[in-house]
């Protein structure tokens, strides 16, 4: 009976999130001929973006620029969540907010945001030379991935946070407590048991943001400068200039598999670790 | 761990920052966005009052964006209540749906639904651009369904049914106002996603222009305050909507404090009418 509820959105999301996919999978297949689609079974596509170094180059800076937000989002955005989970009540909903707040702010007005903050001329520029700590304004903020990177973990950060944040308010402080009561310095108590307990969290804030900065397009585009090709864009421009639907489909459907594939192995090689260390540490 | 809170203060800082920067110098009396500030003028505000190509996007990211908000919603809603009671593959299957929708890339989805569109003879434009973000946005707002859900009394909803009331009516009298805040968040959650989103409106818009595509191809020319001015009147218009969801929320929350603070009382005599009753008074 209830099943009956979830029809409307099954449809939408069948409609307008499965079907699109499945249909680039097949435009894969198809091929050109003079800027008319043709319904075929070709591999050409499939092949050209896979033996493409342009493209390779690109799915391989995805890759990078993917693990490098997650990496410096968990760096910064673990001992946020930690302190937000140790927050009065009261604060706790303040946080929230707080911590939302960047993901309700347009992405554009964001990137444009970055452009005036990053600029040659701009307010960060003029507290690094007034401050002595610069000569002169410094040319590497805007236009370099420097830039893209800063504005990719800026946006992702609320993502990362909120999902250690999620698993650290599950964590029984009583077991840290425990930890330091049998002689566990703040350190080890954090690393056997506070460590071990939010990694789930850690893990799903790593594969969302994962995902969410390798596939970002607009970023990279409007901040990178030179270095702001990306695989989406290439996809966008095979799509809307070259008229390569083909091609851009099966480039497409390489970065979703990488996507996926790295999702996969991170999820199979952390699989077995958080319980593990909780095994091992707690008997010892 | 008073120093893991003196951490936040930063965090807040920098979380502002960008934010802070736009609205500072739509206020700055100089064409050119440098420290230090040249003084305060309302001039790129009264700019914008002339300039049709702003109004215009305003008025058609709020077309776009309140039907996304109900849409979104509203299937949050009912694929929310469906989950309650799905078989445990059906659930899962929603549920993995869900998470690849929010995984995939944006840019990549909207391509795909640009193409399929294509070849299904339809064109881009309004409602394409609609349902693509109500699709897009559908993971957020069944999750923040799908939460008060989870913490819904399922007691309250019982007594209502052994008292006589029909399914219908335990969902119009219980359930739905029990619910309310939750769909309501959920509402501007939809909404202040919409306004926010250039990626698929970049594929989908076709002739429609929101806000959003406004301010883009006029920023990829040039950094102008008047552009400022506008972000700061959206993001104004962002924090009333979303205000206005926390105030009421916060308001019901503390209507609703006595009924969960007495379990055991409620257990004991658990009037739907009262109960019920007195939840649709309040709204």
């Amino acid at each position: 009976m209830s099943a009956l509820l979830l029809v409307p959105g099954l449809l939408l999301v069948l409609a307008m999130g499965v079907a699109p996919l499945l249909a680039m999978a097949l435009i894969g297949f198809w091929s050109v001929d003079e800027m008319v689609l043709v319904p075929d079974l070709s591999a050409r596509a499939w092949l050209e973006a896979a033996g493409s170094a342009t493209i390779l180059g690109l799915l391989g800076r995805a890759l990078l620029y993917g693990s490098a937000t997650v990496l410096l989002c968990a760096l910064l955005g673990y001992p946020i969540a930690l302190a937000m989970s140790r927050l009065p009540p009261l604060l706790k909903g303040a946080a929230t907010v707080v911590l939302l707040t960047p993901l309700y702010v347009g992405e554009i007005a964001r990137i444009y945001a970055w452009r005036i903050l990053l600029g040659v001329n701009g307010p960060i520029n003029w507290v690094l030379v007034e401050s002595g700590l610069l000569d002169e304004p410094t040319r590497v903020l805007l236009y370099t991935p420097v830039s893209t990177l800063l504005a990719l973990v800026y946006n992702n950060l609320p993502f990362m946070t909120l999902a250690i944040w999620i698993a650290a308010e599950r964590v029984d402080l009583r077991l840290v407590e425990a930890a330091r009561d049998l002689g566990g310095r703040p350190f080890a108590a954090f690393r056997r048991v506070t460590l071990p307990l939010t990694s789930p969290g850690l893990l799903a804030g790593a594969l969302a943001t994962f995902a969410l900065a390798a596939g970002d397009q607009l970023t990279p585009a409007l901040l990178g400068g030179t270095s702001g090709s990306t695989a989406m864009s290439m996809i966008d421009s095979l799509f809307g200039v070259a008229f390569d639907w083909p091609l851009a489909a099966a480039t497409a459907w390489l970065l979703l598999i990488l996507l996926l594939g790295v999702a996969l192995l991170v999820l199979l090689l952390t699989a077995r670790l958080p319980a593990t260390r909780i095994v091992l540490g707690g008997g010892r | 761990m008073r120093s893991g809170r003196r951490l936040l203060l930063p965090a807040v800082a920098v979380l502002y920052l960008p934010i802070a920067v736009l609205v500072l110098f739509s206020f700055n009396d100089a064409e050119v966005m440098a420290l230090p500030l040249s003084g305060f003028t309302l001039r790129w505000y009264a700019a914008l009052r002339a300039n049709e190509a702003f109004l215009a996007g305003l008025l058609t990211s709020f077309r776009i964006a309140v039907p996304v908000g109900l849409l979104a919603a509203g299937l949050g809603l009912l694929t929310a209540l469906g989950l309650r009671g799905a078989a445990s593959g059906l659930r899962a299957l929603v549920l993995l749906l869900l998470l690849a929708i929010f995984l995939v890339p944006k840019s990549v989805l909207a391509i795909g639904q640009a193409m399929l569109l294509q070849l299904a003879g339809l064109s881009r434009g309004y409602w394409a651009l609609v349902l693509a973000q109500a699709t897009a946005f559908l993971p957020f707002t069944t999750l923040l369904v799908g939460a008060a859900v989870l913490r819904l009394d399922r007691r309250l909803e019982e007594a209502a049914r052994d008292l006589g009331a029909s399914p219908l009516v335990t969902l119009r009298m219980v359930t739905l106002p029990l619910l309310a805040p939750a769909i309501l968040a959920a509402f501007s959650a939809g909404m202040i996603l919409s306004l926010a989103d250039a990626t698929l409106a970049r594929q989908l818009a076709g002739p429609v222009q929101p806000l959003s595509l406004v301010v883009a191809s006029a920023f990829q020319r040039e950094l102008r305050p008047d552009l400022n001015a506008m972000q700061t009147v959206l993001l104004a218009v962002t924090f009333l909507v979303l205000g206005l969801g926390l105030a009421r929320r916060h308001r019901r929350r503390r209507a609703a404090r006595p009924a969960p603070v007495e379990p055991d009382h409620a257990a004991r005599r658990p009037g739907p009418r009262r109960s019920a009753g007195s939840i649709a008074g309040r709204c």
